[in-house]
């Protein structure tokens, strides 16, 4: 069996792109993808199959026929992926399984998402008429349930939380293609309006338009792109729901638990190899319980595993380099994708402000939430340079 | 919520009925199914069970920032809900609160089922249980 490299990656900057339709966000991409490639890469003669997330928000871009009117790849298989906000990584571990089995040589994995011209109707209305016969269960709501609860449970405060937030923005001013580009205080982050207690508006990822592609190739092919390809270790996707009575699913993701596990097993590594990670951070808390679910630190320590400094840029363990979806914005079926091309320029030593020094095994982390909102899917990918 | 989706769980909507599992003792309510989301059997043998008329607030928010129809703070809460004749298993549950302070509302506390209007869709209001800290706890 041949292992899968990512062996180039291609992005746009993120942000209000009200005059960038749908199918530019995929051609930017794409083409900054082709554009970046060490050694080139001949689009119609190298790309076997297509792997194509989003959500389709904009509702511009259903079925693998709608990236290749985008990016000219007709005749070769394109498949779209949906699995909420772990749309991106999916599509990508998806494509590493194709190759892993042979059935291909080269991959294109891209995601795009046009948050802005719908926004309304996927956070708002969409949530509070349809999901679980109509409670009222909106994102942040379901996010803050868990905050609520660690504080309770594990003494974790307002301004840990709210840290990670800080971390962020900080990051994301270094990081060239994030939305967001400000540092925030604890303060800031407390004093911002509150969306669903205890979360406030800087605890909230943006509204943010962006895609994202990157390439994969099997053993044979992979050093005809680059000479530094970047292998895929491991991966695992896994989903649970807080309906089933476990009381981790009201502080944590057991799926996250689950996908992780998975991935380290097939990889090899264990959460002490990870060097630098990019995790789902859609609010402030889900980063700080991921902290625990990856197996960062110990159940109930995020906010002092945070407080030491450790997941800082210049910590021991640098999560979200790149600013994460609070800062770098979270445009959905881009951004897992988005957060494989940071690994990948991290473990290749071209992330420029934001590289972490030596980093050669790095991590790839997303939770989603379906429209029933009572549980999660999660999707850990491991690289390794 | 439109009509025929209100028409499938107005069982649980207007009755304190949950669903247990044979097999595991996992209670699900609103959901009636064949199949147990916690241990996978399938099918399942499920038994009606009433739900007590009160529950436990395991965590909650209070949300300030939603659409311009929604009357805003919504605070809403995961509760467990136990069986009424103290047997087996609670069940988990989303609930809206409703007639209470917001600073009542804490993590453990308990809160009485309400059975009130969720959300009116214009001609068909859909009713449903909400849930409230019991009034003779109110300061």
């Amino acid at each position: 069996m041949t292992d899968a490299h990512v062996v180039g990656a291609g992005i746009i900057d993120f942000g209000e792109k009200y005059d960038w339709s749908f199918e530019d966000l995929l051609e930017g991409a794409y083409l900054d993808l082709v554009e970046s490639v060490d050694y080139g890469v001949d689009p119609t003669n190298d790309i076997d199959g297509v792997w194509y997330g989003t959500l389709d928000i904009a509702n511009e871009g259903s079925s693998g026929a709608a990236v290749a009117h985008a990016t000219g790849l007709f005749e070769t298989p394109a498949t779209q992926i949906v699995n909420a906000c772990a749309t991106g990584s999916d599509a990508f571990r998806n494509a590493v399984q194709a190759i892993k089995a042979e059935d291909i040589d080269v991959a294109l994995v891209i995601g795009a998402e046009k948050m802005l011209d719908s926004t309304e109707g996927l956070i708002g209305g969409a949530a509070l008429e349809r999901l679980w016969r109509g409670r009222g269960v909106t994102m942040p709501a379901f996010f803050g349930m868990r905050a609520t609860r660690h504080m309770d449970q594990y003494d974790t405060t307002r301004e840990q939380i709210a840290a990670v937030s800080v971390k962020n923005h900080e990051n994301g001013t270094k990081y060239p293609h994030a939305h967001q580009q400000f540092e925030c205080s604890v303060d800031d982050v407390k004093e911002s309006p509150t969306v669903s207690y205890p979360l406030n508006l800087y605890d909230c990822c943006p509204v943010t338009d962006g895609a994202c592609a990157v390439l994969v190739a099997s053993d044979d092919r992979a050093r005809e792109f680059t000479d530094a390809p970047v292998r895929v270790a491991g991966y695992g996707l896994s989903t649970d729901s807080f309906q089933r009575g476990d009381d981790l699913a009201l502080t944590n993701f057991p799926a996250s638990r689950h996908a992780s596990s998975t991935a380290y097993e097939r990889s090899g590594y264990g959460p002490d190899d990870i060097d630098v990670a990019e995790v789902h951070d859609c609010f402030s808390i889900t980063e700080l319980i991921t902290y625990e679910d990856l197996g960062f630190c110990e159940q109930g320590e995020g906010g002092s595993h945070i407080d030491e400094g450790i997941p800082h840029l210049d910590g021991e363990q640098p999560i979200n380099p790149s600013g994460g979806l609070l800062s770098k914005g979270h445009p959905i079926g881009a951004t897992g994708v988005a957060q494989i091309a940071e690994i990948f320029e991290q473990l290749r030593g071209e992330a420029g402000d934001v590289q972490v020094p030596d980093a050669e095994v790095g991590m790839q982390h997303n939770i989603g939430i379906g429209r029933n909102a009572t549980g999660a899917v999660s999707c850990v990918n491991i690289l390794e340079r | 919520m439109s009509g025929p989706r209100y028409h499938r769980t107005r069982r649980q909507d207007q009755r304190l009925v949950g669903f247990e599992c044979q097999a595991c003792g996992f209670v699900s309510f609103p959901d009636e199914k064949r199949i147990c989301k916690r241990c996978g059997d399938a099918p399942a043998e499920f038994r009606d069970v009433d739900l007590a008329s009160s529950g436990t607030i395991k965590t909650f928010v209070i949300q300030e920032y939603l659409p311009d129809d929604i009357e805003v703070p919504q605070p809403l809460a995961i509760i467990d809900v136990p069986q009424a004749d103290g047997s087996g298993e609670p069940t988990r549950v989303y609930g809206l609160l409703t007639e209470t302070e917001l600073d009542e509302i804490s993590v453990g506390c308990t809160v009485d089922v309400r059975f009130r209007e969720l959300f009116d869709e214009g001609a068909r209001p859909i009713n449903s249980v909400k849930f409230s800290v019991p009034r003779e706890d109110k300061r």
